[in-house]
Protein backbone atom coordinates (compact mmCIF):
# COMPACT_ATOMS: atom_id res chain seq x y z
CA UNK A 1 0.00 0.00 0.00
CA UNK A 2 2.71 2.43 1.05
CA UNK A 3 4.77 1.29 -1.89
CA UNK A 4 1.94 2.17 -4.26
CA UNK A 5 1.60 5.59 -2.67
CA UNK A 6 5.31 6.18 -2.92
CA UNK A 7 5.28 5.18 -6.55
CA UNK A 8 2.41 7.53 -7.29
CA UNK A 9 4.13 10.38 -5.49
CA UNK A 10 7.29 9.63 -7.39
CA UNK A 11 5.45 9.75 -10.70
CA UNK A 12 3.58 12.95 -10.00
CA UNK A 13 6.22 14.91 -8.09
CA UNK A 14 9.62 13.67 -9.18
CA UNK A 15 9.34 12.35 -12.73
CA UNK A 16 8.29 15.74 -14.20
CA UNK A 17 11.76 17.00 -13.26
CA UNK A 18 13.64 14.24 -15.01
CA UNK A 19 14.89 16.65 -17.67
CA UNK A 20 16.20 19.06 -15.06
CA UNK A 21 17.92 16.15 -13.32
CA UNK A 22 19.50 14.96 -16.52
CA UNK A 23 20.53 18.45 -17.60
CA UNK A 24 22.37 19.05 -14.35
CA UNK A 25 23.98 15.60 -14.38
CA UNK A 26 24.97 16.01 -18.02
CA UNK A 27 26.59 19.37 -17.39
CA UNK A 28 28.42 18.17 -14.30
CA UNK A 29 29.69 14.89 -15.74
CA UNK A 30 30.03 16.29 -19.29
CA UNK A 31 29.22 12.87 -20.65
CA UNK A 32 25.93 11.31 -21.82
CA UNK A 33 26.57 7.82 -20.58
CA UNK A 34 27.77 8.86 -17.15
CA UNK A 35 24.92 11.33 -16.80
CA UNK A 36 22.44 8.53 -17.41
CA UNK A 37 24.08 6.36 -14.78
CA UNK A 38 24.11 9.19 -12.29
CA UNK A 39 20.48 10.09 -12.94
CA UNK A 40 19.44 6.48 -12.66
CA UNK A 41 21.19 6.19 -9.33
CA UNK A 42 19.66 9.50 -8.23
CA UNK A 43 16.21 8.24 -9.08
CA UNK A 44 16.73 5.17 -6.93
CA UNK A 45 17.70 7.44 -4.08
CA UNK A 46 14.77 9.73 -4.78
CA UNK A 47 12.42 6.76 -4.67
CA UNK A 48 14.03 5.60 -1.46
CA UNK A 49 13.68 8.95 0.26
CA UNK A 50 10.40 10.02 -1.34
CA UNK A 51 8.64 9.86 2.01
CA UNK A 52 10.80 12.79 3.10
CA UNK A 53 9.72 14.99 0.19
CA UNK A 54 7.39 17.73 1.39
CA UNK A 55 5.30 20.11 -0.60
CA UNK A 56 6.15 21.75 -3.89
CA UNK A 57 9.92 21.82 -3.67
CA UNK A 58 10.30 18.64 -5.68
CA UNK A 59 12.67 20.03 -8.30
CA UNK A 60 15.13 21.48 -5.82
CA UNK A 61 14.88 18.35 -3.73
CA UNK A 62 15.63 16.15 -6.73
CA UNK A 63 18.44 18.39 -7.99
CA UNK A 64 20.02 18.21 -4.56
CA UNK A 65 20.06 14.43 -4.83
CA UNK A 66 21.37 14.57 -8.40
CA UNK A 67 24.11 16.99 -7.43
CA UNK A 68 25.13 14.75 -4.57
CA UNK A 69 25.23 11.72 -6.85
CA UNK A 70 27.27 13.69 -9.39
CA UNK A 71 29.85 14.70 -6.83
CA UNK A 72 30.11 11.12 -5.59
CA UNK A 73 30.59 10.00 -9.16
CA UNK A 74 33.15 12.73 -9.89
CA UNK A 75 35.09 11.94 -6.73
CA UNK A 76 35.31 8.32 -7.80
CA UNK A 77 35.86 8.75 -11.52
CA UNK A 78 37.42 12.17 -11.97
CA UNK A 79 39.67 12.58 -8.96
CA UNK A 80 41.73 15.16 -10.85
CA UNK A 81 38.76 17.49 -11.19
CA UNK A 82 38.77 20.36 -8.76
CA UNK A 83 35.48 19.76 -6.97
CA UNK A 84 35.70 22.08 -4.04
CA UNK A 85 36.86 25.64 -4.38
CA UNK A 86 38.36 27.88 -1.81
CA UNK A 87 36.34 30.89 -2.82
CA UNK A 88 38.76 33.33 -1.29
CA UNK A 89 41.94 32.04 -2.90
CA UNK A 90 41.07 31.08 -6.43
CA UNK A 91 43.26 33.17 -8.76
CA UNK A 92 40.59 32.96 -11.44
CA UNK A 93 38.65 35.54 -9.47
CA UNK A 94 40.97 38.29 -10.48
CA UNK A 95 40.47 38.00 -14.20
CA UNK A 96 36.76 37.58 -13.77
CA UNK A 97 35.78 41.14 -13.02
CA UNK A 98 34.05 42.68 -16.00
CA UNK A 99 35.22 46.05 -17.14
CA UNK A 100 33.29 48.41 -19.29
CA UNK A 101 35.78 49.16 -21.99
CA UNK A 102 36.18 45.63 -23.32
CA UNK A 103 34.38 44.67 -26.50
CA UNK A 104 32.86 41.65 -24.80
CA UNK A 105 29.31 42.57 -25.51
CA UNK A 106 29.78 42.20 -29.20
CA UNK A 107 31.72 39.01 -28.81
CA UNK A 108 29.08 37.42 -26.66
CA UNK A 109 26.32 38.35 -29.02
CA UNK A 110 28.17 36.62 -31.79
CA UNK A 111 29.09 33.59 -29.76
CA UNK A 112 27.63 30.53 -31.29
CA UNK A 113 26.09 27.60 -29.50
CA UNK A 114 29.17 25.47 -29.65
CA UNK A 115 31.47 28.12 -28.23
CA UNK A 116 29.02 28.76 -25.44
CA UNK A 117 28.73 25.08 -24.58
CA UNK A 118 32.48 24.69 -24.63
CA UNK A 119 32.96 27.70 -22.41
CA UNK A 120 30.49 26.37 -19.88
CA UNK A 121 32.10 22.92 -19.97
CA UNK A 122 35.48 24.46 -19.34
CA UNK A 123 34.36 26.12 -16.08
CA UNK A 124 35.41 24.56 -12.78
CA UNK A 125 32.57 22.32 -11.72
CA UNK A 126 31.63 24.50 -8.72
CA UNK A 127 31.11 27.47 -11.04
CA UNK A 128 29.48 25.36 -13.70
CA UNK A 129 26.79 24.00 -11.43
CA UNK A 130 25.85 27.44 -10.16
CA UNK A 131 25.69 28.84 -13.69
CA UNK A 132 23.65 25.92 -15.03
CA UNK A 133 21.20 26.10 -12.14
CA UNK A 134 20.85 29.85 -12.58
CA UNK A 135 20.65 30.19 -16.35
CA UNK A 136 19.27 26.87 -17.53
CA UNK A 137 17.00 26.05 -14.59
CA UNK A 138 16.25 29.70 -13.76
CA UNK A 139 16.55 29.05 -10.03
CA UNK A 140 16.87 31.84 -7.49
CA UNK A 141 20.03 32.35 -5.46
CA UNK A 142 18.22 30.93 -2.46
CA UNK A 143 17.24 27.77 -4.28
CA UNK A 144 20.73 27.31 -5.66
CA UNK A 145 22.21 27.84 -2.21
CA UNK A 146 19.94 25.10 -0.91
CA UNK A 147 20.79 22.66 -3.67
CA UNK A 148 24.53 23.25 -3.62
CA UNK A 149 24.60 23.52 0.16
CA UNK A 150 26.46 26.84 0.16
CA UNK A 151 25.56 30.31 1.50
CA UNK A 152 23.67 32.69 -0.77
CA UNK A 153 26.68 34.99 -0.78
CA UNK A 154 28.79 32.19 -2.20
CA UNK A 155 26.21 31.59 -4.91
CA UNK A 156 26.49 35.23 -5.86
CA UNK A 157 30.28 35.29 -5.91
CA UNK A 158 30.58 32.03 -7.83
CA UNK A 159 28.03 33.17 -10.34
CA UNK A 160 29.87 36.43 -10.77
CA UNK A 161 33.14 34.61 -11.34
CA UNK A 162 31.54 32.08 -13.62
CA UNK A 163 30.24 34.88 -15.80
CA UNK A 164 33.59 36.59 -15.71
CA UNK A 165 35.27 33.40 -16.91
CA UNK A 166 32.64 32.99 -19.59
CA UNK A 167 33.24 36.52 -20.85
CA UNK A 168 36.95 35.93 -20.91
CA UNK A 169 36.52 32.62 -22.70
CA UNK A 170 34.20 34.11 -25.29
CA UNK A 171 36.27 37.21 -25.85
CA UNK A 172 37.97 37.22 -29.28
CA UNK A 173 41.40 37.40 -27.73
CA UNK A 174 41.06 34.05 -25.99
CA UNK A 175 38.97 32.27 -28.59
CA UNK A 176 41.85 30.23 -30.02
CA UNK A 177 41.80 28.13 -26.90
CA UNK A 178 38.26 27.10 -27.58
CA UNK A 179 37.66 26.93 -31.29
CA UNK A 180 39.48 26.59 -34.55
CA UNK A 181 40.53 29.89 -36.07
CA UNK A 182 42.24 30.66 -39.34
CA UNK A 183 46.01 30.29 -39.10
CA UNK A 184 46.67 33.88 -40.02
CA UNK A 185 44.88 35.23 -36.93
CA UNK A 186 46.16 32.63 -34.48
CA UNK A 187 49.41 34.40 -33.69
CA UNK A 188 47.69 37.68 -32.99
CA UNK A 189 44.99 35.97 -30.91
CA UNK A 190 47.50 34.46 -28.49
CA UNK A 191 48.58 37.78 -27.04
CA UNK B 1 34.87 54.73 -11.77
CA UNK B 2 35.08 55.98 -8.20
CA UNK B 3 32.42 54.20 -6.20
CA UNK B 4 33.13 51.02 -8.07
CA UNK B 5 30.21 48.66 -7.84
CA UNK B 6 31.45 45.22 -6.94
CA UNK B 7 31.28 42.69 -9.71
CA UNK B 8 29.22 40.46 -7.46
CA UNK B 9 26.73 43.17 -6.87
CA UNK B 10 26.32 43.75 -10.59
CA UNK B 11 25.71 40.04 -10.99
CA UNK B 12 23.05 40.11 -8.31
CA UNK B 13 21.58 43.23 -9.85
CA UNK B 14 21.35 41.61 -13.28
CA UNK B 15 19.66 38.63 -11.67
CA UNK B 16 17.25 40.84 -9.74
CA UNK B 17 18.49 39.37 -6.48
CA UNK B 18 19.26 42.59 -4.63
CA UNK B 19 16.91 44.00 -2.07
CA UNK B 20 14.42 46.41 -3.58
CA UNK B 21 16.07 49.65 -2.42
CA UNK B 22 19.47 48.65 -3.77
CA UNK B 23 17.96 47.30 -6.96
CA UNK B 24 16.23 50.62 -7.61
CA UNK B 25 19.37 52.57 -6.77
CA UNK B 26 21.42 50.62 -9.28
CA UNK B 27 18.75 50.99 -11.95
CA UNK B 28 18.95 54.70 -11.43
CA UNK B 29 22.71 54.54 -11.68
CA UNK B 30 22.59 52.48 -14.86
CA UNK B 31 20.67 55.33 -16.46
CA UNK B 32 23.27 57.90 -15.56
CA UNK B 33 26.58 56.05 -15.39
CA UNK B 34 27.66 54.98 -18.87
CA UNK B 35 30.51 52.63 -17.91
CA UNK B 36 28.27 50.96 -15.32
CA UNK B 37 25.52 50.61 -17.91
CA UNK B 38 28.00 48.99 -20.31
CA UNK B 39 28.94 46.45 -17.66
CA UNK B 40 25.32 45.66 -16.95
CA UNK B 41 24.50 45.34 -20.63
CA UNK B 42 27.45 43.01 -21.18
CA UNK B 43 26.26 40.74 -18.40
CA UNK B 44 22.69 40.83 -19.65
CA UNK B 45 23.83 39.84 -23.11
CA UNK B 46 25.92 37.00 -21.77
CA UNK B 47 22.99 35.88 -19.73
CA UNK B 48 20.67 36.00 -22.69
CA UNK B 49 23.14 34.19 -24.90
CA UNK B 50 23.52 31.35 -22.41
CA UNK B 51 19.80 31.05 -21.88
CA UNK B 52 19.03 31.04 -25.56
CA UNK B 53 21.90 29.07 -26.96
CA UNK B 54 23.48 26.84 -24.35
CA UNK B 55 22.29 23.28 -24.74
CA UNK B 56 19.61 22.16 -22.37
CA UNK B 57 20.16 18.42 -22.11
CA UNK B 58 16.81 16.72 -21.99
CA UNK B 59 16.67 13.19 -20.65
CA UNK B 60 17.15 10.62 -23.43
CA UNK B 61 14.05 8.57 -24.20
CA UNK B 62 15.79 5.35 -23.20
CA UNK B 63 16.59 6.72 -19.75
CA UNK B 64 13.08 8.05 -19.34
CA UNK B 65 11.63 4.70 -20.29
CA UNK B 66 13.88 2.84 -17.91
CA UNK B 67 12.91 5.08 -15.03
CA UNK B 68 9.24 5.42 -15.84
CA UNK B 69 8.61 1.78 -16.69
CA UNK B 70 5.70 0.55 -14.63
CA UNK B 71 6.69 -1.38 -11.53
CA UNK B 72 3.79 -3.82 -11.73
CA UNK B 73 5.32 -6.51 -13.91
CA UNK B 74 9.08 -6.51 -13.60
CA UNK B 75 10.33 -8.55 -16.55
CA UNK B 76 13.46 -10.39 -15.63
CA UNK B 77 14.26 -11.40 -19.19
CA UNK B 78 14.61 -7.74 -20.14
CA UNK B 79 17.51 -6.24 -18.27
CA UNK B 80 16.76 -2.66 -17.34
CA UNK B 81 13.01 -3.00 -17.70
CA UNK B 82 11.31 -2.36 -14.42
CA UNK B 83 14.71 -1.56 -13.12
CA UNK B 84 13.56 1.20 -10.86
CA UNK B 85 10.66 -0.83 -9.68
CA UNK B 86 12.99 -3.66 -8.82
CA UNK B 87 15.40 -1.39 -7.06
CA UNK B 88 12.59 0.29 -5.22
CA UNK B 89 11.07 -3.01 -4.31
CA UNK B 90 14.42 -4.12 -2.99
CA UNK B 91 14.44 -1.14 -0.71
CA UNK B 92 10.85 -0.79 0.13
CA UNK B 93 9.79 -4.35 0.43
CA UNK B 94 12.67 -6.54 1.41
CA UNK B 95 13.97 -4.77 4.41
CA UNK B 96 10.65 -4.26 6.16
CA UNK B 97 9.57 -7.69 5.08
CA UNK B 98 12.62 -9.35 6.55
CA UNK B 99 12.36 -7.20 9.63
CA UNK B 100 8.69 -7.98 10.10
CA UNK B 101 9.24 -11.66 9.41
CA UNK B 102 11.93 -11.58 12.04
CA UNK B 103 9.58 -9.86 14.45
CA UNK B 104 6.83 -12.33 13.69
CA UNK B 105 9.23 -15.21 14.17
CA UNK B 106 10.35 -13.82 17.51
CA UNK B 107 6.80 -13.29 18.68
CA UNK B 108 5.31 -16.42 17.23
CA UNK B 109 8.07 -18.94 17.87
CA UNK B 110 7.42 -19.43 21.62
CA UNK B 111 3.69 -19.33 20.98
CA UNK B 112 4.08 -21.83 18.21
CA UNK B 113 6.26 -23.99 20.37
CA UNK B 114 3.73 -23.92 23.19
CA UNK B 115 0.95 -24.70 20.75
CA UNK B 116 2.96 -27.53 19.30
CA UNK B 117 3.68 -28.82 22.77
CA UNK B 118 0.05 -28.75 23.74
CA UNK B 119 -0.88 -30.42 20.47
CA UNK B 120 1.69 -33.08 21.20
CA UNK B 121 0.28 -33.50 24.67
CA UNK B 122 -3.22 -33.76 23.25
CA UNK B 123 -2.12 -36.42 20.83
CA UNK B 124 -0.32 -38.26 23.60
CA UNK B 125 -3.42 -38.07 25.74
CA UNK B 126 -5.46 -39.63 22.96
CA UNK B 127 -2.87 -42.34 22.45
CA UNK B 128 -2.66 -43.08 26.14
CA UNK B 129 -6.43 -43.31 26.47
CA UNK B 130 -6.65 -45.51 23.41
CA UNK B 131 -3.94 -47.77 24.75
CA UNK B 132 -5.60 -47.98 28.13
CA UNK B 133 -8.99 -48.76 26.60
CA UNK B 134 -7.49 -51.39 24.36
CA UNK B 135 -5.73 -53.02 27.28
CA UNK B 136 -8.87 -53.18 29.40
CA UNK B 137 -11.20 -54.27 26.59
CA UNK B 138 -9.15 -56.96 25.04
CA UNK B 139 -7.14 -59.63 26.62
CA UNK B 140 -3.84 -57.96 26.08
CA UNK B 141 -3.65 -56.24 29.42
CA UNK B 142 -0.67 -58.11 30.78
CA UNK B 143 2.38 -59.65 29.15
CA UNK B 144 3.97 -60.72 32.36
CA UNK B 145 1.73 -61.41 35.30
CA UNK B 146 3.34 -60.92 38.66
CA UNK B 147 2.80 -59.00 41.83
CA UNK B 148 6.52 -58.68 42.36
CA UNK B 149 8.54 -55.94 40.78
CA UNK B 150 11.47 -58.37 40.92
CA UNK B 151 9.72 -60.27 38.19
CA UNK B 152 8.09 -57.48 36.24
CA UNK B 153 11.08 -55.14 36.04
CA UNK B 154 13.59 -57.66 34.62
CA UNK B 155 11.04 -58.87 32.14
CA UNK B 156 10.35 -55.34 30.87
CA UNK B 157 14.07 -54.54 30.79
CA UNK B 158 14.61 -57.61 28.68
CA UNK B 159 11.92 -56.61 26.20
CA UNK B 160 12.91 -52.96 25.97
CA UNK B 161 16.06 -50.96 25.46
CA UNK B 162 15.65 -49.33 28.85
CA UNK B 163 14.83 -50.31 32.42
CA UNK B 164 11.57 -48.75 33.58
CA UNK B 165 10.84 -48.03 37.22
CA UNK B 166 8.61 -50.72 38.66
CA UNK B 167 7.43 -50.85 42.26
CA UNK B 168 4.66 -52.17 44.46
CA UNK B 169 2.74 -49.21 45.75
CA UNK B 170 2.48 -48.94 49.55
CA UNK B 171 -1.07 -47.73 49.51
CA UNK B 172 -4.17 -49.65 50.67
CA UNK B 173 -6.02 -51.62 48.03
CA UNK B 174 -3.20 -51.39 45.48
CA UNK B 175 -1.85 -54.45 43.77
CA UNK B 176 0.86 -54.75 41.16
CA UNK B 177 -0.53 -57.13 38.60
CA UNK B 178 2.08 -57.17 35.90
CA UNK B 179 3.76 -55.53 32.96
CA UNK B 180 3.24 -55.12 29.25
CA UNK B 181 5.08 -53.69 26.31
CA UNK B 182 2.99 -51.11 24.55
CA UNK B 183 3.49 -48.64 21.74
CA UNK B 184 3.27 -44.90 22.36
CA UNK B 185 4.83 -41.77 21.01
CA UNK B 186 6.27 -43.73 18.11
CA UNK B 187 8.23 -46.19 20.23
CA UNK B 188 7.85 -49.24 22.49
CA UNK B 189 7.13 -48.23 26.06
CA UNK B 190 6.84 -50.00 29.36
CA UNK B 191 3.37 -50.36 30.85
CA UNK B 192 3.05 -51.33 34.48
CA UNK B 193 -0.43 -52.41 35.54
CA UNK B 194 -1.89 -51.91 38.96
CA UNK B 195 -5.24 -52.68 40.36
CA UNK B 196 -6.76 -50.26 42.74
CA UNK B 197 -9.82 -51.97 44.09
CA UNK B 198 -11.67 -52.97 40.96
CA UNK B 199 -10.01 -50.25 38.83
CA UNK B 200 -7.17 -50.78 36.47
CA UNK B 201 -4.27 -48.36 36.40
CA UNK B 202 -1.88 -48.25 33.45
CA UNK B 203 1.42 -46.62 34.21
CA UNK B 204 3.48 -45.95 31.08
CA UNK B 205 7.13 -45.00 31.09
CA UNK B 206 9.71 -44.45 28.39
CA UNK B 207 12.97 -42.54 28.20
CA UNK B 208 13.59 -39.39 26.21
CA UNK B 209 12.48 -36.54 28.49
CA UNK B 210 15.03 -33.76 28.15
CA UNK B 211 14.18 -32.27 31.54
CA UNK B 212 11.96 -32.88 34.53
CA UNK B 213 8.47 -31.44 34.44
CA UNK B 214 5.83 -31.37 37.16
CA UNK B 215 2.69 -33.48 37.05
CA UNK B 216 0.02 -32.29 34.69
CA UNK B 217 -3.49 -33.59 35.03
CA UNK B 218 -5.98 -34.15 32.29
CA UNK B 219 -9.33 -35.78 31.77
CA UNK B 220 -10.38 -37.46 28.58
CA UNK B 221 -13.52 -39.48 27.91
CA UNK B 222 -14.00 -40.05 31.63
CA UNK B 223 -10.45 -41.24 32.27
CA UNK B 224 -8.09 -39.42 34.55
CA UNK B 225 -4.56 -39.03 33.37
CA UNK B 226 -1.41 -37.66 34.85
CA UNK B 227 1.88 -37.12 33.09
CA UNK B 228 5.23 -35.87 34.17
CA UNK B 229 8.89 -36.32 33.45
CA UNK B 230 11.52 -37.34 35.91
CA UNK B 231 15.08 -38.59 35.58
CA UNK B 232 14.89 -38.65 31.79
CA UNK B 233 11.71 -40.73 31.84
CA UNK B 234 8.34 -39.73 30.50
CA UNK B 235 5.52 -40.96 32.70
CA UNK B 236 1.86 -41.25 31.83
CA UNK B 237 -0.60 -42.75 34.29
CA UNK B 238 -4.20 -43.38 33.33
CA UNK B 239 -7.13 -44.91 35.14
CA UNK B 240 -10.86 -44.68 35.64
CA UNK B 241 -10.18 -43.80 39.27
CA UNK B 242 -11.47 -40.50 40.51
CA UNK B 243 -8.89 -37.70 40.46
CA UNK B 244 -8.23 -37.88 44.21
CA UNK B 245 -7.50 -41.59 44.16
CA UNK B 246 -5.37 -41.24 41.06
CA UNK B 247 -3.32 -38.50 42.69
CA UNK B 248 -2.63 -40.88 45.59
CA UNK B 249 -1.46 -43.51 43.10
CA UNK B 250 0.66 -41.01 41.20
CA UNK B 251 2.30 -39.79 44.39
CA UNK B 252 3.05 -43.39 45.37
CA UNK B 253 4.61 -44.08 41.95
CA UNK B 254 6.70 -40.94 42.20
CA UNK B 255 7.88 -41.82 45.69
CA UNK B 256 8.80 -45.34 44.62
CA UNK B 257 10.70 -43.87 41.67
CA UNK B 258 12.54 -41.44 43.89
CA UNK B 259 13.56 -44.11 46.41
CA UNK B 260 14.10 -47.31 44.50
Amino acid sequence: MGEEDDRRRFETLVLPHLDAAYNLARWLTRNDHDAQDVVQESMVRAMRYIAGLRGEQARGWLLQIVRHSCYSWLTQNRPAEQLYLDDTLDPAFEIAAPSADEPHAVAVRQADRRALNEAISALPVAYREVLVLRELEDLSYGEIAHIADIPVGTVMSRLSRARGLMRTALAPSTRPALRAVPKSTQGAGKS
Amino acid sequence: MKSQVEAEEITAFVDGELDLARQLALEERARLDEPFKAQVDALRQLRQAIRQQATYHSAPAALRQRIASPPRQPRRDEPGAGWLAQAARRWFAWRPMIASLGMIAVVVAPLNWMLLRSMQDDRMLDDVVASHVRSTLGRHLIDVESSSHHTVKPWLSAQLDFSPPVAELPIPGSTLVGGRVDYLDGRPVAAVIYRQGSHTVNSFAWPGASRDSPVQWATSRGYQTAHWAHGGMNHWVISDLNPQELSTVVRAIQNADATP
